[in-house]
């Protein structure tokens, strides 16, 4: 990388545009956020095109019917109606129209909207079913920040205060790039040391690729508003994830007396030990055999993989919380990150080491690929790093979107085991390249 | 900007079906909250000028309007240059530029694409956001293609004007205005045509242009599948504009028409039936008798050489009775092509068809089809009563399929092979083979162990 001037990491963007983006929009991760509560009604507060592009964005992404609505905002409307009008008659007309009820509707909004500038908190008044609104334009921020703005808005406005607190109670806050299967696993992680557990938002039984005869019309997740208003008795809240900071933080002013833990990523034998001996000391007892046991398969896993892993140079693109974990647990067993391009800004990547790290596209990204032996990255860098770069490196798919690959929603990274799968996965590819090398 | 009368008049277009039974003012634009659905204008205007490869697509906008869309469409082009169908390219404007405007940004964003990517032509999309605030993208644009020497064209089609059909309209108005007659082509026959509205999903183009070829019908410009901005801009000395399934360009080619005295028809290339049709009424068009005789010798041909392949599979399929929920254009010519495949269609989706889709299919189903207005609820019990053997329909009616222990096809899925033209037909007899030899709709079928008898 001589003669090419290295981006350096900033909230200024470096070019006036991007070229093959990676980065995905806030009211997007929003809608995403919605799915993962129970009979929820997530609508976009925008012209029709916004909402049409999030559902076959996630129908190809996940292979699963996306329940997705808007409130058809239009040249007229945008410039008659502060709003209101648009929200109240939506959710008549959705509702009468497919008969449902749903328990919460889950208003979020666009840069269209923003910038004409809608109350979208006071119409709440006129809306018998519970309600909660998010402002998640999308010309600041992006899919991770969306999600948590998302999670912040549903505790702020429906959790309840409380100065009481159930002991085995844990609540989980998941980042965007978590996959419904890594929500179930961290769950039931937390279950085997008796917890009661939630996750907010619970994506495990929304996006898990599962054949019923539910339609999709409605949010699938795994928890409901009545859960939503309970959390305030819980005793822990565990955010993963920077970007999920915040809404533990509304949590904790729903009762100061919660315990807060905080974990960048749950990747790797550092934070799964971490985390494990949180959960040790609050409930005052061993893990489970089967996560003892989990751990040292995570710890062979890392000495068969150290030397194709250590000597072998990756480039990782996504969202910052996912970015973090994967290249910590890449440098683990002696990876080198040769850089990493995130979506949007966050204080975490400061932390991340690597020779590179920036907020870019994959234009930017493209520079990069040539000096990787694998990249790790969306559906999008396939046709760049084997057509475009012509490199032999390989590519492990992770981010969204995942047009490629099949049940990606059951794949987990996280955990020991988790973390063990990934290894080996990343190892397996890199097999591939030695070999033509 | 996009004015409001242009948008009347277009919605108001005579040549389309939607309007006749609605009260002038009204068009198709009115959409009830929290009912509108399916792509906005701006998406239709993608579509409709995305397949230029040389061109470089940028859309001016926040995140949502291509962050997720690029990369998506399988437009399948010949171009030997960079591709830019295959890629993304957006000003993705931030805070700063919905307050002071996003005029600089988008001004350098055209000077680093010239710089760095040096296209043919560059396409600017307008959004909701930047139209909204007023960004002067004619002006941009204008003043960029002085600057620069290649056609910069400004798209007004922001999402909240309309739907898909707006936005490919507005589309053909931008093509119009700024690239059509701007440059002459460098030979010309009598048998040139330009094709309008085919997209070249999958290759359908090159599944019917071999036989153009055969026949000596020459294929001057596309809007816009496989299509060049090179030849677009020459389209104005083609004797026939041939719209292909794209009600939305007709008024395009009204106008071409007026201004340049070149007829239209319109047509679709689904099944046997239709690219015999379609072939016929071109070189009719066209009118010149030898011509017509080699369409007929080639036609007869190829035909022949198809229903010698399609015998295997018309054997297997003999008896065998489908039902089609599906929208749009494809209530018909999906049914047209299982029937050339000696299938019984007994019913088809007519929900939000136009009144056009509605005769069309009526006409192809007959008298005893059953022609569903509310498929959700309907087919069901269309499968009961006819005895279907396959449902091919969106995702969300693969419940019902299994339900009822018959087979599937997703007809909404991106596809990955072209049914179109005759060589297509064979595409889609092999995906129904598979579909009715698989044991998996029946195994799926199979009762839980917790669920008693
Ligand atoms: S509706 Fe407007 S903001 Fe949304 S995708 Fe379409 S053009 Fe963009």
């Amino acid at each position: 990388m001589e003669a090419e001037k290295r981006i350096a990491l900033s909230k200024h963007e470096h070019k006036p545009l991007q070229v093959n983006p990676i980065k995905h929009s806030q009211p997007m991760g929003a809608a995403l956020a919605f799915y993962g509560i129970r009979n929820s009604l997530p609508l976009m507060h925008a012209s029709q095109g916004c909402a049409s592009y999030t559902k076959v964005f996630f129908t190809r992404h996940f292979n699963e019917p996306i329940p997705m609505y808007n409130t058809s905002v239009s040249d007229i409307t945008a410039v008659l109606d502060g709003g209101d009008y648009s929200i109240l008659m939506s959710i008549e007309n959705i509702t009468k129209k497919n008969k449902f009820k749903p328990e919460i509707i889950g208003l979020h909004t666009t840069g269209l909207t923003e910038t004409k500038g809608d109350d979208v908190r006071s119409v709440g008044e006129h809306i018998e079913l519970p309600y909660c609104y998010v402002n998640t334009p999308d010309f600041e921020g992006g899919m991770e920040s969306g999600w948590a703005l998302a999670a912040k808005a549903l505790i702020e406005q429906h959790t309840r205060p409380s100065s009481q607190i159930k002991p085995n109670k844990i609540v989980i806050l998941p980042h965007v790039s978590m996959q419904p299967i890594e929500i179930e696993k961290i769950k039931a992680f937390c279950e085997s040391f008796g917890f009661e557990t939630y996750a907010l938002p619970d994506l495990s039984t929304s996006m898990d690729g599962f054949f019923g005869e539910q339609q999709g019309k409605l949010g699938q997740g795994a928890i409901g508003i009545d859960e939503i208003r309970g959390l305030g008795e819980s005793a822990v809240v565990v955010s993963v994830g920077t970007s999920m900071k915040k809404a533990a933080e509304a949590l904790l002013e729903k009762n100061a007396a919660i315990k807060h833990l905080h974990f960048d990523h749950l990747m790797g034998q550092d934070k799964s030990d971490n985390f494990v001996a949180e959960l040790m000391s609050i409930r005052e007892i061993d893990p489970s055999p089967a996560i003892k046991r989990w751990r040292g398969r995570l710890q062979d896993a890392m000495l068969d993989t150290h030397f194709l892993i250590g000597s072998s140079k990756f480039v990782v693109t996504g969202e910052p919380d996912m970015c973090v974990g994967i290249c910590e647990l890449l440098q683990s067993v002696g990876g080198s990150i040769e850089a990493v391009v995130a979506t949007v800004y966050s204080p975490i990547l400061e932390e991340i080491e690597a020779d590179t790290v920036f907020v870019g596209d994959l234009e930017d990204a493209k520079k990069h690929f040539k000096n990787a032996d694998l990249v790790i990255s969306n559906f999008h860098a396939e046709r760049i790093l084997h057509m475009e770069v012509q490199s032999h490196a390989e590519l492990v798919l992770r981010g969204f979107p995942n047009y490629e690959e099949l049940g990606n929603q059951l794949k987990s990274d996280q955990l020991y085991e988790g973390s063990t799968y990934f290894l080996f996965e990343v190892a397996n590819k890199l097999q591939k390249v030695k070999h033509h090398g | 900007m996009v004015s409001r009368a242009k948008i009347k008049e277009l919605m108001n277009e005579s040549a389309c079906s939607h309007s006749k039974d609605k009260k002038p003012a009204e068009g198709c634009n009115m959409p009830k909250p929290g009912l509108a659905a399916g792509g906005c204008a701006f998406d239709g205007a993608q579509i409709s000028l995305f397949p230029y490869a040389d061109a470089v697509h940028l859309v001016h906008g926040p995140q949502t309007c291509l962050g997720a869309s690029w990369e998506t469409r399988e437009t399948l082009s010949s171009y030997e240059g960079r591709d830019h169908t295959v890629m993304g390219f957006t000003t993705g404007i931030t805070t700063n530029d919905v307050i002071f405007g996003g005029d600089k940004r988008l001004e350098d964003s055209v000077d680093f694409i010239v710089s760095e990517y040096a296209p043919e032509a560059i396409f600017v999309y307008s959004t909701c956001v930047t139209a909204l605030v007023g960004d002067d993208i004619d002006m941009t644009c204008s003043l960029g293609s002085e600057r620069h020497g290649v056609p910069i064209v400004p798209v007004h089609a922001p999402g909240f004007v309309g739907g898909k059909n707006l936005g490919s309209r507005l589309a053909g108005e931008a093509v119009l205005e700024h690239l059509i007659g701007t440059k002459e082509p460098e030979e010309t026959t009598p048998y040139d045509i330009n094709l309008i509205g085919d997209y070249n999903v999958t290759g359908d183009m090159w599944q019917y242009l071999p036989l153009f070829e055969k026949i000596g019908i020459r294929v001057l410009s596309s809007l816009s599948g496989d299509g060049r901005v090179g030849s677009i801009r020459t389209a104005h000395r083609a004797k026939l504009n041939v719209i292909v399934c794209a009600k939305s360009l007709i008024t395009l080619c009204r106008k071409m028409q007026e201004q340049y005295d070149i007829p239209w028809i319109s047509v679709s290339f689904y099944g046997k039936r239709d690219t015999a049709f379609a072939i016929r009424e071109i070189v009719k068009a066209l009118g010149d008798e030898q011509l017509i005789a080699r369409a007929e010798e080639v036609l007869r041909e190829e035909e022949e050489k198809l229903e010698a392949r399609l015998k295997p599979y018309k054997e297997i399929f003999a008896g065998k009775k489908a039902v089609l929920n599906t929208g749009g254009n494809k209530s018909w010519s999906i049914a047209s092509g299982l029937q050339d495949l000696g299938i019984e269609v007994v019913a088809t989706s007519i929900r939000k068809a136009t009144a056009d889709d509605v005769e069309k299919a009526r006409e192809y189903l007959g008298p005893e089809g059953v022609l569903m207005k509310t498929p959700a609820s309907q087919q069901s019990k269309v499968i009961d009563e006819t005895g279907a053997d396959i449902l091919l329909a969106g995702g969300r009616s693969l419940y019902t399929a299994i339900k009822k222990k018959i087979s599937f096809i997703d007809v909404n899925q991106e596809k990955k092979v072209s049914y179109g033209g005759f060589e297509g037909l064979l595409n889609l007899a092999e995906d129904l083979n598979y579909a009715f030899n698989n044991p998996v709709f029946a195994n799926v079928s199979k009762p839980a162990p917790w669920k008693g008898k």
